[in-house]
């Protein structure tokens, strides 16, 4: 199953390269970024995502004193699509920053999606953190989890107040034609699905970490 | 007992401790001068507009005393295991996340009548006409950065038990959270020392009206959400 997911992702990611460097190739070439930011960004959220309901699932499943089976496995869900996460939030900020440069001439400049993706890629920085700093498996679980609960419901906030700041964003371009679209939205299908199989992965090899130190 | 006993109790124990010992108080008013005057000494290096400095150099006050009276309203409780009896009694955690709270608001209080003088003072700033809105912005953003520094507070002395060097890491990482905290607090800062100096307005866009509804709602969400999330991070 995960040999098929991941020939399908490679698939999808493979045929969309191609496409974005012929038919579906941006002007000029540097907005060509496109196919590989907007994917990274869509993941990146999507991990959030996958982190938040984990987390809510870890709480709700916990019982008084000792750490359930079923329980564990969302905490190593939630750990596992924070790390996923902080690989394609450094991917879309990464990219960002090339294409920033390119376009804007800066590398950085506090802007809204700017700001809301740096701060996403220093979430996820800090849920890290703070797991790695509980040894005991119930008390790294739940903080974890709160801290995951809470800087999703921050997320949104963040994007709310970073449009106090001006918008360095001119009006984007848009796509015109279909092939375009197609191969965006195959690097985004493609992406999703990567990042699915490595949280799947991450996560089975937190399991058996977990049972190498007992 | 009622909700508002717990609160109260709560509440009143933790500032007449704080008032006898007076350790987090000063050492909250030391960082918060120190910074300002740190500030201070750099923006004569580099010509840069004082009246945004003094903002900025407000807000890094603020969120640094937020997160260190946060960590030191539970550092207290680990003496003589006061933590433990206080899980204990027959109280909602939730009731102790907002006794600790209103306690943490408070000396917050009391650290800017200290120190926003002192930046306002240090970096020839004068806000007359706006106090109120001021105090306003002060309130909220107390209530803002305290309500995530004391439902972490626990996390970070937790993590100063095993690792010092861990529990700075954490405290930074509490930052990103307080993003939203931080630009509404940084227009609004903008908007009234532009007002009263005439000096450059910072890159921001908005209203007093518009930021500050953003930040009650801010406040709304986070201090019933860590309410409710309390219980788990308090420890058993």
């Amino acid at each position: 199953m995960r040999k098929l997911l991941l020939g399908l992702s490679s698939c999808l990611i493979l045929i969309s390269g191609p496409l974005s460097l012929t038919v579906a190739s941006v002007q000029p070439l540097c907005r060509n970024i496109v196919y590989i930011h907007v994917p990274a960004a869509l993941c990146s959220l999507a991990c959030f995502c996958v982190l938040f309901i984990c987390s809510i699932q870890y709480l709700r499943g916990l019982p008084q004193g000792g750490v359930p089976e079923k329980a564990q496995k969302w905490d190593y869900i939630a750990a596992a699509s924070a790390e996923v996460g902080l690989v394609f939030a450094t991917v879309l900020n990464a990219t960002g920053s090339v294409f920033a440069r390119a376009e804007w001439g800066v590398w950085w400049t506090p802007s809204p999606r700017l700001i809301s993706s740096a701060a996403l890629w220093f979430l996820y920085v800090a849920y890290l953190i703070l797991r790695a700093g509980f040894a005991a498996e119930r008390r790294k679980g739940q903080i974890s989890a709160v801290f995951g609960i809470i800087a999703f419901i921050d997320v949104p906030l963040v994007l709310i107040s970073a449009r106090f700041v001006r918008d360095i964003h001119r009006p984007g371009f848009s796509f015109e034609t279909g092939w375009q679209y197609a191969a965006l939205g195959l690097a985004v299908c493609g992406t999703l699905l990567l990042a699915a199989m490595l949280i799947w992965i991450r996560t089975d090899i937190l399991k058996i970490e977990k049972r190498f130190n007992q | 007992m009622s909700f508002s006993n717990a609160v109260k109790a709560i509440f009143i124990k933790d500032l007449v401790g704080e008032f006898r010992i007076k350790q987090t108080l000063s050492a909250q008013i030391c960082l918060g001068v120190l910074i300002a005057w740190v500030f201070r000494i750099a923006t004569e290096a580099a010509p840069v507009g004082t009246a945004v400095t003094a903002a900025a150099v407000l807000l890094v006050a603020i969120l640094f005393s937020a997160i260190l009276t946060g960590e030191r309203s539970f550092a207290v409780e680990q003496q003589n295991d006061c933590i433990s009896a206080l899980l204990l009694a027959p109280v909602d955690a939730g009731d102790i996340y907002i006794g600790k709270l209103l306690v943490n608001i408070a000396m917050l209080c009391i650290f800017e009548i200290v120190v926003v003088p002192v930046v306002f003072v240090l970096f020839k700033v004068s806000v007359s006409g706006n106090w109120l809105q001021l105090v306003t912005v002060l309130i909220l953003a107390n209530i803002g950065v305290s309500s995530i520094g004391t439902l972490l507070g626990p996390v970070v002395q937790a993590a100063r038990a095993a690792n010092s060097l861990l529990s700075i890491l954490m405290m930074a990482a509490l930052c990103p959270l307080m993003i939203p905290v931080i630009f509404a607090l940084l227009l609004l800062f903008g908007a009234i020392v532009a007002e009263s100096v005439g000096a450059g307005t910072l890159a921001v866009v908005g209203d007093f009206k518009t930021a500050a509804g953003f930040l009650t709602a801010f406040d709304a969400i986070f201090v019933t959400v860590c309410w409710l999330l309390f219980g788990f991070v308090a420890g058993e």
